[in-house]
């Protein structure tokens, strides 16, 4: 079955249609990577899956593991098993990071009716997936994200996705602005959590982490449609040759 | 000159108060209190009871907000329920009830006296400052709480102390005003940490006219921590008046919740040099206002004012901000800060926000800033895109836009007793809102 079904979706944002018919399957066990020009409309996909306030969809249907997803608000998704790393992740001074992920770790775990983590606990599971990310203590006691340089926002996205555990993981260009070693902690992450129970949606500019990350589809997104798809070497061939020539050939 | 003299206005409430018992009131026959209280009915009588003509109650409407004429409570002897609502019980403590003390309890290091039962053998420190702070016609509602006053509490400290001060207000029969003072004079090189409470049972209405004020000698340090938590349908006024003198620090930490119409009304000397004062004011309001009005009056040379106010404001509430700082001719290298922010939850809530500078020195620092909206929906999305439900997420994003101002007062117990109580607070306001 298909992890993650995308049939014609159509999302309007404030009064402007930004995705014109999108048509995307992705098999459990599979990683799938979407390219695509700046304002192709990448963010935009990744907000509707995660349920974003605003996101209307005005046509077509999202399922993951056949539940329709736009049924459901974006914490039942979290739940759920659906994970979003941000493209900007967000700065909320006055939350210390390790309050938040205690925090949102239990309220998943209550909503899928499991027992919540002691402080204890928690501070034991986050410091071993700290410590493969190379994130330090003295991080996680600071306010959420506040101050956190570009990198170490994104490299706090993925140890959110180490310890929630997703089935469906969706990376909005978590590459960007990363050094070569973080890009390859970050790769190393996503790699230890594929498994055929779970599937991936990688967005990126960049064909490096693909080299990492080699993925199973690649898509290219253009003016709110998917205009190829293809195998992992059709990441290269964009590379070469940018996207103007994929765009206009379609 | 007769007090009445002045008056433009037909006698309300105050005035007729004062014409009728002045000769019954505490302390009554003795002279040094007859002459401050004749003075302070006068400047009271400059305005009357404040509507929004009158400049600084321009977003306070009070007198439009009573029911009626209320009567002066000078005798309560009902039940008065003690509730210790900073935590653990404090050695030091005055129970009051409608303004009158109802009970003293204090160890030693802190003299206290009963406001309501002046005589002659008074000391000194109480008849060289009682009524000198919070009465002039810039406060009428100060000036009518000395001129008035059925009781109250004198303090006065050596060493270092920890006093709770408790008001309650049970309901009454009939609406009802209380005139009360409060004086603590903190002398050199002594320090006060003041827990300062406020709550109330429903019932008719009641206004609560306090009077406080607070006198810094050099080198003390006064901590205040206050918790005004009274009924929907109460007013409450505080009007406070506050002197420095050298190097002398103060720190204050506000928390206004319910009542139907709130204000604190403070204006606070730096008399002398070094002089620092720090004013935290945290709002929460689901309806109804919660004013909170400042005067910080630089007056000596390097003087130190910060001044955080916060306000959650949800259903038709609304928060009112007003801070004026003034730096006097000569106060050189005074250094001044005010930050007003509001979160507004409700498409009826509002916030008024009116920071003032008076600038008549060189060389001085003087910052202001005001924030007013909504919660950030970036942060709610993102909070909830991690599983966390939309109520406890706009929780968490509510603790957090207030959690600065209670950072560094007080001790664990008192702050996690404070954090309590907005908690509560807050969940009723999120409860009207969803
Ligand atoms: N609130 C909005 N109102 C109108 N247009 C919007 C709004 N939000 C986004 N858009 C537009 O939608 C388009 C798609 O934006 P989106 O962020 O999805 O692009 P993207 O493919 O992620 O680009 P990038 O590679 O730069 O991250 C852009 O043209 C953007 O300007
Ligand atoms: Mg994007």
């Amino acid at each position: 079955m298909n992890m993650l079904e995308i049939d014609d979706l159509h999302v309007t944002v404030d009064g402007k249609e930004i995705l014109k018919g999108i048509t995307l399957s992705i098999p459990a066990g599979e990683v799938h990577a979407i390219m695509g020009p700046n304002g192709s409309g990448k963010s935009t996909l990744s907000y509707t899956l995660a349920g974003r306030d605003g996101y209307e969809v005005t046509g077509g249907h999202m399922y993951y593991n056949g539940e329709d997803l736009g049924a459901l608000l974006p914490e039942q998704r979290a739940a759920k098993g659906v994970f979003l790393a941000l493209q900007y992740p967000v700065e909320i001074p006055g939350v210390a990071t390790l309050t938040f992920l205690k925090t949102a770790l239990n309220a998943q775990r209550r909503a899928r009716g499991e027992t919540e983590l002691d402080a204890l606990r928690t501070l034991k599971l986050v410091r071993q997936k700290a410590t493969a990310l190379n994130i330090n203590e003295d991080m996680l006691r600071r306010p959420l994200n506040a101050g956190f340089s570009g990198g170490e926002k994104k490299r706090l996205e993925i140890l959110q996705m180490a310890l929630f555990e997703p089935k469906l993981a969706i990376l909005d260009e978590t590459d960007s602005g990363l050094d070569i070693d973080a890009l390859k902690l970050v790769a190393e992450g996503v790699n230890a959590l594929r498994a055929p129970s779970r599937a991936m949606l990688v967005i990126t500019h960049y064909q490096r982490l693909l080299s990492y990350i080699v993925p199973d589809r690649v898509h290219v997104l253009a003016k709110g449609r998917i205009v190829k798809s293809g195998g992992a070497d059709l990441a290269l061939e964009l590379e070469e040759s940018g996207y103007e020539r994929v765009v206009e050939v379609a | 000159m007769s007090a009445l003299a002045l008056k433009t206005h037909p006698p309300g409430m105050f005035e007729l108060d004062f014409a009728r018992h002045a000769a019954s009131l505490p302390g009554a026959g003795l002279a040094w209190l007859d002459a401050r209280r004749r003075v302070a009915i006068a400047a009271f009588g400059k305005t009357g009871l404040p509507t929004r003509r009158v400049e600084a109650w321009k977003y306070t409407d009070l007198a439009n907000a009573l029911e009626g004429d209320l009567e002066p409570v000078s005798h309560f002897g009902g039940a008065v329920d003690i509730a210790n609502v900073f935590g653990s019980k404090p050695v030091d403590e005055v129970v009051l009830a409608h303004g009158l003390v109802r009970h003293i309890e204090v160890s030693g290091g802190l003299e206290v006296a009963d406001l309501g039962l002046l005589d002659e053998k008074s000391p000194a420190w109480i008849r060289d400052n009682l009524g000198m702070l919070a009465a002039s016609a810039d406060q009428p509602l100060g000036a009518a709480s000395l001129a008035l006053m059925r009781g109250g509490v004198a303090v006065r400290v050596q060493g270092a102390q920890t006093l709770h001060l408790q008001f309650s207000n049970p309901a009454l029969g009939h609406g009802a005003v209380s005139n009360s003072r409060v004086l603590i004079v903190v002398e050199q090189g002594a320090s006060l940490r003041l827990l300062e409470s406020h709550s109330g049972e429903p019932g008719r209405q009641r206004l609560a006219n306090l009077g406080v004020e607070l006198v810094l000698n050099a080198n003390a340090k006064l901590e205040h921590i206050r918790l005004q938590s009274d009924d929907a349908n109460a007013l409450h006024v505080t009007t406070i008046g506050a002197s420095l003198a050298r190097d002398a620090e103060y720190r204050a930490l506000f928390a206004a919740m319910g009542a139907r119409l709130s204000r604190v009304d403070m204006n606070l000397k730096l008399a002398s040099e070094g002089a620092r004062a720090t004013l935290h004011n945290i709002a929460v309001l689901n309806g109804g206002i919660a004013d909170i009005t400042t005067v910080m009056d630089h007056a000596a040379p390097h003087t130190t004012s910060r001044q955080l106010f916060k306000s959650v404001v949800g259903g038709d509430g609304r928060a009112v901000t007003q801070g004026r700082v003034a730096v006097r001719k000569g106060a050189v290298k005074s250094d001044s800060h005010q930050l007003f922010k509001a979160l507004l939850l409700s498409p009826r809530a509002e916030a008024d926000a009116k920071p003032e500078l008076e600038i008549f020195a060189d060389d001085v620092v003087c910052g202001h800033g005001t924030a007013i909206g909504a919660l950030d929906a970036d942060a709610l999305f993102y909070l909830r895109a991690r599983g966390i439900p939309e109520r406890e997420a706009k929780g968490l994003l509510i603790r957090a836009f207030l959690a600065e101002t209670m950072e560094g007062f007080a001790d664990e117990a008192v702050q996690d007793a404070l954090a309590a109580r907005i908690d509560e607070s807050l969940a009723s306001l999120e409860q009207s809102e969803s």
